[in-house]
């Protein structure tokens, strides 16, 4: 079985040839396997979100190629082999939340009966019945990215790429959106690439976390997370799993030292 | 207030926040105008006192109670010849409008030909394009309120057409992205998304078009135009000195004016309920 994502020897530079040229990732090398649940953790603008932007084919990379089920990108997002969750939750605002959820199943021109109870069966999921009829002005920050995850899922993809999806949660919230993702994750054995800043959000629910650190973006250290592959609330109190946050944390004290 | 009750999820409280963002206009209509109406009053008040007091002479500013008299005296004539002007600025607002949101979504389409012709559009809708009202008097025929609808149609063509362009090109970088993930065809992110973007852009631009539409009738009518034309008879009455009746006329022009932009506004609230400007906050 080919690797879900493969990233081969990838940099990127924007505005190249210009002064304000800037190397934002340096020779990445990643394959992620399939029913792998890999997380992203660096310091900010050490290039996570454009790695995420360049599996997704949103951007091209300078050099090195980027292979999504043994796909050349582009043909993965034509194939729409990925469902993305961006760091700004990006509702349309004339569109209601349901709306908003039903958008790509609008231009896949599913049914309008079938669109409108998928969309309501995944803002349950994410814990947002009743907001059917909102507009994305109405929730708070947090909703909104939540809104935008249960649009990422509609579409039951196979790989999820999310760009820091829980960044605007309370502690308490985004541990039980932790337990929902996990368990979506558990039971459809999906792949997932997920960017975050929390080290105890990575390691909850990952197989691997790979850390990067900046000026040039690369990766300087990846970490296995060999926890059992259920997780739930008694998994956050387990000593192998703080054993792996200081390992995380030490790891991305180094990379943010530059070592 | 609503989602008190406590529940296991934690969100009710989440709710009552929503509830709380929600714009509540707690002021009736009659409180909110009445600044309004009341500086309407003093104004009419004052014109009035000061054209009586300073025995200003008609020719210079007619009282308020003369241009009253005038308007009750001649309404029927008034209306008829606001209605032939009106019709005017109506058609040529609903030409001018249309090709401007026409040509503004087949040119978005092509980056190389919005920029090539952003720059003449900009430079023509800073000419006084009613200079030229003499001259499509001629090619129409001063009577025919053709020539008329055509000085409208291209005033308001380019504040439409350039805001359109806008509205169509200034799409949120992410939002664009969002489409680009779904491999969005071209049409779908035209009418999903740059659309309706434009439409706040489109709205403001009708807004200035309906003002500009009234105007550039009743002034184009001044170089010359049909007998039942509201500019002709407004210069006609000027004239021969009969200012009372000319500013009764220009009243009328003015509420003409003004209802056209409340029913653009009006639309608006429909159209696009979902905007900052509409739901009355800021962005
Ligand atoms: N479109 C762009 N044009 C120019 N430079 C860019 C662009 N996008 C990102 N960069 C630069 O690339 C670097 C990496 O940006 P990126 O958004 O990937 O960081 P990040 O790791 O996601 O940061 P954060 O954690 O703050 O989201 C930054 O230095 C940024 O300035
Ligand atoms: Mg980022």
């Amino acid at each position: 079985m080919p690797p879900t994502v493969s990233i081969q020897n990838v940099s990127k530079v924007f505005n190249p040839g210009e002064t304000n040229q800037v190397l934002a990732l340096k020779e990445i090398n990643l394959d992620i396997l399939p029913g792998e649940f890999v997380s992203i953790i660096g310091p900010s603008g050490c290039g996570k979100s454009t790695l995420l932007r360049l599996i997704g084919d949103l951007i091209p990379p300078s050099s090195g190629a980027v292979l999504v089920n043994g796909k050349p990108a582009p043909q993965a997002r034509l194939d729409q082999d990925y469902g993305m969750v961006f760091q700004a939750a990006t509702l349309y605002e004339w569109r209601t939340v349901s709306k908003n959820v039903q958008l790509p199943l609008e231009l896949q021109s599913v049914p309008k009966a079938e669109r409108e109870s998928r969309a309501r069966e995944m803002l349950a999921l994410v814990e947002l019945s009743g907001f059917e009829n909102h507009h994305p002005w109405q929730l708070s920050g947090g909703m909104q990215q939540r809104v935008a995850i249960a649009r990422a899922l509609v579409m039951r993809p196979q790989l999820l790429l999310m760009d820091e999806p829980f960044g605007a949660l309370d502690e308490m919230t985004r541990e039980r959106m932790n337990q929902e993702l996990h368990t979506i994750w558990e039971q459809t054995n999906k792949t997932a690439v997920f960017i975050t800043h929390s080290i105890a959000e990575a390691v909850f629910l990952s197989t691997r976390v790979v850390v990067m650190s900046v000026r040039p973006g690369r990766i300087t250290q990846v970490i296995d997370i060999d926890l059992p592959r259920h997780r739930d609330v008694d998994t956050r109190e387990t000593t192998r799993y703080f054993e792996l946050v200081n390992l995380v944390r030490e790891a991305l004290r180094r990379a943010e030292a530059g070592l | 207030m609503a989602g008190q009750t406590t529940d296991q999820t934690g969100f009710s409280d989440v709710a009552a926040g929503v509830d709380a963002v929600i714009p509540a206009r707690k002021q009736s209509w009659f409180q909110y105008y009445l600044p309004s109406i009341l500086i309407f009053i003093f104004a009419i008040v004052t014109w009035e006192l000061f054209v009586r007091l300073f025995s200003i002479q008609e020719f210079l500013l007619p009282a308020p109670s003369a241009i009253y008299n005038s308007l009750s005296l001649n309404l029927n004539q008034l209306l008829k010849l606001g209605w032939f002007t009106t019709k005017e600025a109506l058609g040529g607002f609903a030409i001018g409008c249309s090709l401007g949101i026409l040509v503004a979504l087949a040119t978005a389409r092509w980056t190389i030909a919005t920029e090539a012709l952003m720059p003449f559009a900009i430079a023509a809708n800073s000419v006084p394009i009613l200079a030229f009202a003499p001259i499509l008097n001629n090619w129409f025929g001063v009577d025919n309120p053709l020539s008329k609808m055509a000085i409208v149609a291209v005033i308001v063509f380019f504040p439409v057409m350039i805001n359109t362009v806008r509205g169509l090109t200034l799409v949120d970088a992410n939002a664009l992205e969002l489409m680009a993930s779904y491999a969005a065809s071209e049409f779908d992110t035209l009418f999903r998304l740059r659309v309706p973007n434009a439409l706040p852009y489109i709205f403001n631009a009708l807004k200035v078009a309906a003002a500009l539409s009234m105007i550039g009738a009743i002034v184009s009518e001044y170089f010359g135009g049909n007998r039942s034309a509201l500019g002709v008879y407004i210069t006609q009455e000027a004239a021969q000195f009969r200012f009372a009746n000319a500013w009764a006329a220009i009243i009328l022009a003015c509420i003409v004016g003004i209802t056209l932009y409340l029913i653009v506004l009006t639309v608006e609230r429909f159209a696009i309920p979902w905007h900052p400007s509409v739901r009355g906050e800021e962005r």
